[in-house]
């Protein structure tokens, strides 16, 4: 016979506790998306009201209207695509060998990819910015994609060498016995089993690059200025547009929020395991 | 050579190359212009001036200034996210299955964009329409909505700017420290318990020791991570009022960008550079190797 659980108060503390902390780190996020659905006058209303009194997208059409925000999304996403393309085509095969072949070289080379997460960017800024200004490469999208890429390449280097890590030696051995040389083995074997690894690595690139500030004020002017850079200027040259900038901050953050969440179980891992190895 | 060295070198040499030109010719050239009088404007023309550019640096009062902020900063921001996030972990792991919805949502800061933390977190602060000064008058915690001045006064914003920082990445900290926790053997904690540890006695002396690398991965990230952080607080207060947010990395930049002194910029970068190493390296030996030895 079971008898019933008795009231386990330890339990509903821990929950209480739990929910408590939860909902206090949701709140100013949850605040945001309440804000930017007010009519632009109401966001600065004194007091402030956490909801709206009247559902308006008002902030959302001047953000679109507006002749720069477009086009700043539009050069965010270029960079991105851009980096993630070049930096997963470099560290992929190099993280590949540097876990399956072990060398000396491969050893110095995946350690020197650690320390480049030591370099504050700001460092690094100011020598980019003469090396891009002598290219000729300037406020200009391949110059960001090169100063994206030295931060996402030891970022992609470090996932894939986890991933690579996981995958057992004898597939490669197989595919070698069948008469494939390294390389087909690499592209028609491994390559396919990697598929799940590779996504994330590239969202995490992607998203470093969507994210990234410092370079993009150095490096931009007009012609490039990527969309956290507009979205700053909302708070600086247009006086304080709190309506525009709240519309334009959740545009900027809420696709790759509803992505991580669709994907959330796989990326969680990678980032957690991302941490821990590297 | 044999074939599969030359395989090896292949695959690696396009990272190499790219690593290379974006990386270690950077800070070549970082430690190289550190050594000359140079212009932003005119980064050509050098002038050796040997180790001038790091006297001028050492004994400036702002730069030393900007020094020290970073390191109040991200010890600050350290110790909020570390408790906070760590105190989630337990927690999420003393609920076990019940956690999934809890970490899910607890995850959402975590892939929020720092300029758009750095907004919020302005916009929750500032003066009278700051919210959080509201809910404190609500919860009868202060009396005028006006009483605490964030983001304008001097003596405590740098600690407020932190907030969004502390906000955008204790979730990471709890994710990586559940993940640690959910890897200690139960039956360590369950031999402990028969053994009559109590629960504060089974966390001291088997949870705590075992989540030592753990513990020492999420201080070194972060620790490097607040040291360098410039998008969050340049978002807040751009490093005002009158320079009291001002950390090292957003004074290399305005030195650079706003004075144009590339040298100066390059000296105190390659000392930023020094520092974190040394500062990671003493980490690791500390945190982490005793656990191995």
């Amino acid at each position: 016979m079971r008898r019933a659980p008795p009231i386990n108060l330890s339990g509903i503390l821990i929950n209480a506790a739990a929910l408590v902390l939860v909902l206090s780190y949701a709140l100013p996020y949850i605040y945001l998306l309440m804000t930017s659905i007010k009519p632009a006058a109401d966001v600065q209303q004194i007091p402030p009201s956490f909801f709206p009194a009247v559902v308006s997208f008002e902030n959302f059409r001047e953000v679109l209207r507006s002749s720069t925000l477009p086009r700043a999304f539009v050069n965010s996403l270029t960079v991105a695509v851009l980096t993630t393309a070049l930096s997963l085509s470099v560290a992929v095969p190099a993280a590949y060998v540097a876990t399956q072949y072990r060398r000396r070289i491969t050893t110095i080379f995946l350690l020197f990819a650690l320390v480049t997460r030591m370099v504050p960017s700001v460092a690094l800024g100011v020598p980019l910015f003469q090396l891009l200004k002598s290219l000729g490469l300037l406020d200009t999208i391949p110059g960001l994609v090169l100063a994206h890429t030295s931060a996402a390449v030891p970022l992609a280097l470090l996932l894939m060498s986890a991933f690579f890590e996981g995958i057992p030696e004898e597939l490669e051995e197989a595919a070698r016995m069948d008469g494939c040389t390294r390389f087909q083995a690499f592209r028609k074997i491994v390559l396919p089993v990697m598929t799940g690894g590779i996504a994330v690595t590239a969202l995490f690139t992607f998203i470093t690059s969507w994210n990234e500030f410092l370079y993009a004020l150095l490096l931009t002017s007009e012609a490039t200025k990527t969309a956290p850079i507009v979205i700053a200027e909302y708070n600086s040259v247009y006086g304080l547009a709190w309506g525009a900038m709240t519309a334009a901050a959740v545009l900027y953050s809420l696709p790759v929020i509803i992505v991580t969440l669709a994907l959330q179980k796989q990326i969680v891992g990678g980032l957690t395991f991302g941490a821990v190895k590297g | 050579m044999s074939g599969e060295d030359r395989f090896v070198l292949c695959m690696l040499a396009p990272a190499v190359a790219i690593l290379g030109l974006l990386v270690a010719y950077p800070v070549g050239l970082l430690v190289f212009d550190s050594f000359f009088k140079v212009d932003t404007i005119t980064p050509h023309m050098r002038e050796w001036v040997g180790l001038q550019n790091y006297f001028d640096a050492l004994t400036s009062k702002r730069v030393v200034e900007s020094a020290l902020r970073t390191v109040q900063y991200s010890v600050f921001a350290l110790f909020f996210e570390f408790t906070f996030g760590f105190c989630a972990a337990l927690l999420f792991s003393a609920l076990a299955g019940q956690s999934r919805w809890h970490r899910t949502i607890f995850a959402l800061p975590l892939m929020v964009p720092p300029i758009v933390a750095g907004l919020l977190w302005r916009f929750l602060l500032v003066g009278n329409i700051g919210i959080l000064n509201y809910g404190l008058v609500r919860l009868g915690l202060i009396s005028d909505p006006e009483a605490i001045a964030w983001l304008s006064s001097e003596d405590i914003v740098i600690y407020s700017v932190s907030f969004a920082d502390i906000w955008l990445t204790t979730s990471f900290v709890a994710l990586v420290s559940y993940a640690g926790l959910t890897n200690i053997p139960k039956d360590l904690l369950e031999a402990a318990r028969i053994d009559g540890a109590n629960a504060f006695k089974r966390f001291w002396h088997v949870t705590l020791p075992l989540m030592r690398p753990v513990i020492a991965v999420v201080v070194i990230v972060r620790g490097v991570d607040a040291a360098k952080t410039f998008d969050l607080i340049w978002i807040q207060t751009q490093g005002g009022p009158s320079h009291a947010s001002e950390v090292f990395s957003m004074n290399i930049y305005q030195r650079m960008v706003r004075f144009g002194d590339l040298g100066e910029a390059s000296a105190s970068g390659t000392l930023f550079l020094i520092v974190m190493m040394i500062l990671a390296t003493v980490a690791y030996w500390k945190i982490w190797r005793p656990v191995h030895a």
